[in-house]
């Protein structure tokens, strides 16, 4: 995870407020590509999986764009996607074809576990009482989405102890 | 539009309908998402920039933006790219594909664009393998690496790309990895505004048909910043010895920056052109230049 070009000490909370709905965007959008790719790779159960995690990036998303509009209406955003990079979204390498559904879930929560730790770190440079509060309150909400995440984890039976590995045939000379 | 009128691109902007078929995990994805952020900060729009490929999975890339592009005959991006840039010198050429595409069936364009110093940003996604076809050995593959065209392990020494260019006097040679995406975009953009002949080779692994250690985590563990490393790319002979160690230290951004770029194909022949137009004849006269007096 990357952020370019942001002065946390001088963050406002319409930027922070920007940049938490950017965070969100691009959650949305990875797990809306790797939804593609598993779709693509005929990887149906992740797929599903990977689906449920647009819908909850989306729904966020909303919310604070919701609270962004009551609070500066439409006042330009400063701040913009190029300044972020992989905050919640699972990283590129996360994905695999035919991945089973347990990993797929674990990639998610590992880029719940990711986005904690990136605003947990923030945290101490900022300044704005109202920033930090934010900050501290989206912190906290990636405790929830693990927990939901975990939630999901816990339906699936038991791991039959193979790896996705197993079912892949070996590279053949053509 | 910003407030000044002009206008400002995102990186989405930049992003085709087409869904990229690369395999999951692919480190092409970050590639291309760097190239985005890269052309967003440049800020050129799309129609203005044509994006050529040869052949292989990473020539699958000018599909996914929204520049002209062409996909276009395995190893001939360069010649194409080219022919693009001296045919409608206003755009912004960039070309781009896999370490067998370039230096191997292609091996032989690299030189020639150099020498002319043409003004293309030439990207390469080097993985050491053929991945399209399955897994053969690539020019850039280790000695000893067993593919199922070497199945008791490779007989050749590598081609190392770094030394390659940079040898053949290369004005901008840069290496980028999907190990850090915002240094790639940066690298990306910087070779981009280089007027000349630009190179960055990508460490992009194959997660199919590459070897553990060519995968993000066996990267990041030989990774190193040559900015970190107080390296001066506008050192040249310092950039080569750094090159050497392609393929046991991954150095990430810029080997070497011509800090006196020389002037381009492009302009030498805009002066040319110049030069001659006095005495050029009309277009109803062309013919009379092939006419014995």
């Amino acid at each position: 995870m990357a952020m370019r070009g942001i002065d946390f000490a001088k963050l406002s909370l319409m930027d922070a407020l920007d940049l938490a709905i950017l965070v969100e965007d691009e959650a949305q959008e990875r797990y809306e590509e790797f939804a593609a790719q598993m779709d693509l790779h005929r990887t149906p159960d992740a797929a599903k999986f990977f689906r449920y995690m647009v819908e909850n990036e989306a729904k966020h998303g909303r919310e604070l764009s919701a609270r962004r509009v009551q609070r500066f209406q439409d006042a330009p955003m400063a701040v913009s996607r190029t300044m972020i990079y992989d905050i919640e979204a699972p990283d590129y390498d996360a994905a695999r074809a035919f991945m089973s559904p347990r990993k797929a879930m674990e990639a998610a929560l590992a880029s719940e576990v990711k986005a904690h730790a990136f605003f947990e770190a923030a945290l101490p440079s900022l300044k704005d009482a109202e920033v930090h509060a934010l900050f501290a309150e989206l912190r906290d909400e990636e405790i929830l989405h693990q927990t939901l995440v975990k939630a999901e984890l816990a339906k699936l039976p038991p791991d039959s102890g193979l790896s996705d590995e197993d079912f892949v045939d070996e590279p053949a000379p053509q | 539009m910003s407030a000044t009128g002009t206008c400002e691109y995102q990186p989405k902007d930049y992003k085709s309908d087409l869904k990229p078929i690369w395999c999951p995990g692919c480190g092409d994805f970050s590639v291309v998402q760097g190239i985005y952020r890269a052309l967003a900060a440049i800020g050129r729009a799309p129609h203005e920039i044509a994006f050529v490929s040869g052949i292989g999975c990473s020539s699958r890339i000018p599909g996914y933006t929204t520049a002209y592009g062409f996909n276009s005959v395995h190893g001939r991006a360069l010649p194409i790219a080219q022919g693009i840039k001296l045919a409608n010198p206003d755009l912004l050429v960039l070309a781009a594909g896999g370490d067998g595409d370039g230096f191997s069936i292609g091996g032989g364009h690299i030189a020639h664009l150099i020498r002319r110093n043409m003004d293309i940003t030439y990207i390469v996604m080097d993985n050491q393998i053929y991945g399209l076809t399955k897994g053969q050995l690539s020019p850039t593959s280790q000695k000893g690496r067993v593919t199922c065209t070497s199945r008791f392990g490779s007989l050749e020494n590598p081609v190392n790309p770094l030394l390659y260019v940079l040898a053949y006097g290369a004005g901008f040679v840069a290496q980028a990895s999907p190990t850090d995406l915002v240094g790639m975009a940066a690298t990306i953009e910087e070779a981009i505004r280089y007027p000349g002949f630009a190179f960055v080779n990508i460490q992009s692994p194959c997660v199919t048909y590459g070897e553990e250690a060519q995968q993000i985590k066996g990267l990041k563990a030989i990774s190193e910043s040559l900015a970190g490393l107080g390296h001066n790319p506008a050192d040249r002979l310092a950039a080569m010895d750094l090159a050497q160690h392609y393929g046991e230290k991954l150095h990430l951004g810029v080997f070497y920056r011509n800090p006196e770029p020389p002037p381009t194909y492009g302009d030498l022949v805009k002066e040319r052109q110049a030069l001659l137009s006095k005495d050029a004849l009309p277009k109803e006269r062309i013919l009379d230049l092939f006419i014995k007096k």
